[in-house]
């Protein structure tokens, strides 16, 4: 199964194999896991979220009309599914005292203390300020290295309107962290 | 390294971007066992979802009730608002605020094309300001402020929106968040109670 390409392990879940998925979550779940906690600034929130995207892919697998792109067509979802849930968290936020990230990040297993954590958190916190529109845009571009025709296509955004948000987005991030690599 | 963002960018500022980037895609790790849970659930609908076709889409959260208002009826819904305050107050207002004002919403849609007009009316004597939150615009606060409509205590705005179910709530005097009492709820994973609205749906009628 291994050496299987995606078109037939999506072959193999549509013919009732669906123990196959789980080799196309395992081949896909590492860009996606970091996307998604980029995006949401949680790894709970990231959890949740990629649950519900890949049975989002799974319930929808028949409707994936070219098996061999699989990777591109789950990350589309994952993309939706975290502007679902960047949405829900807007609405949370409005609500509660946004302190919980700071206890995920202290309770999340398998973190570890960086050297220098400060830098990490200013960036993370700096990038959880922007708008998710921009958030995601410069993720895809900065962080995914996508171009802008691949994150068109993704996002369904047009080219010019992304551009736009990715240098909004910088602009945002040089001034937010001038501090923080100026000293 | 990304391409430039933009060319006028210094190479100075580029390179910022390019450190704030790279330290962005140092890879990610969520718990242990999230394939395990995955694949659990993956299992559970196997029978459901293959080989069986059409599959089922619409899950057990798409059975909330749905009110579809013609413009007509809008304006019966309207005049009625006084009516079903007297139902809705006591129990709302002792949940929602020590003082108890008579607060209740509506909404309501008009128009057949593909973005409809939704009208939502909120009525609380006592409020000096109410917002309209919901995800057609991102949960934002100051986007979409409902002004004093006519009788007093009665606040309205107008929002096109597209077809499909939408979530909303309203913020009173910019602290306080109140479903609409007149809609159906829907609550989301952190307990935050909303309201639902369908807009075009000709398959679902009022209720």
């Amino acid at each position: 199964m291994k050496g299987s390409s995606d078109a037939e392990l999506v072959a193999a879940v549509l013919a009732g194999d669906v123990e196959a998925f789980s080799g196309l979550v395992r081949r896909h779940e590492d860009a996606c896991v970091r996307f998604a906690v980029r995006m949401l600034g949680s790894r709970v929130d990231a959890d949740d979220a990629l649950q519900s995207a890949f049975m989002r892919a799974f319930r929808g697998l028949r409707s994936c009309r070219e098996p061999d792109r699989f990777g591109g067509w789950l990350y589309q979802i994952v993309i939706n599914e975290c502007r679902t849930f960047a949405s829900r968290q807007r609405r949370r936020d409005l609500r509660f005292t946004p302190a919980t990230n700071a206890i995920e990040r202290a309770v999340a297993p398998g973190s570890e203390p960086e050297e220098d954590t400060d830098v990490g958190g200013h960036i993370e916190s700096a990038l959880g300020m922007l708008p998710a529109e921009q958030r995601e845009a410069f993720l895809l571009k900065h962080v995914e290295e996508l171009s802008y025709d691949e994150m068109a296509e993704l996002t369904g955004i047009s080219v010019s309107a992304l551009k736009m948000r990715v240098k909004r987005a910088c602009d945002e991030l040089r001034d937010l962290l001038k501090g923080v690599y100026n000293g | 390294m990304a391409e430039n963002y933009d060319d006028s960018e210094t190479a100075k500022d580029a390179e910022l971007i390019e450190q704030i980037a790279a330290r962005l895609r140092v890879p990610e790790h969520i718990h242990p066992s999230f394939e395990k849970r995955l694949m659990e659930k993956v299992r559970a609908e196997a029978g459901i979802h293959f080989p069986a076709s059409g599959s089922p889409e619409r899950s057990w959260w798409h059975a909330e009730r749905v009110f579809r208002v013609s413009p007509l009826s809008a304006l019966a819904l309207a005049a009625g608002i006084s009516l079903i305050i007297g139902v809705s107050g006591v129990a709302i207002g002792s949940r929602i605020s020590s003082h108890s004002p008579t607060a209740t919403g509506v909404a309501s849609t008009a128009g057949r094309d593909t973005v409809q007009v939704v009208r939502f009316v909120f009525v609380d004597p006592r409020a000096t300001s109410v917002e309209l939150v919901g995800d057609f615009n991102e949960w934002s606060r100051g986007k979409t402020e409902l002004g004093r409509s006519g009788a007093p205590g009665v606040w309205a705005v107008s929002v096109p929106l597209s077809p499909g179910r939408h979530e909303y709530a309203f913020i009173i005097n910019g602290s306080r968040w109140v479903a609409d009492p007149l809609a159906v709820k829907s609550s989301d994973d952190f307990g935050t109670e909303s309201s639902v609205i369908r807009v075009g749906t000709p398959a679902n009628s009022a209720t």
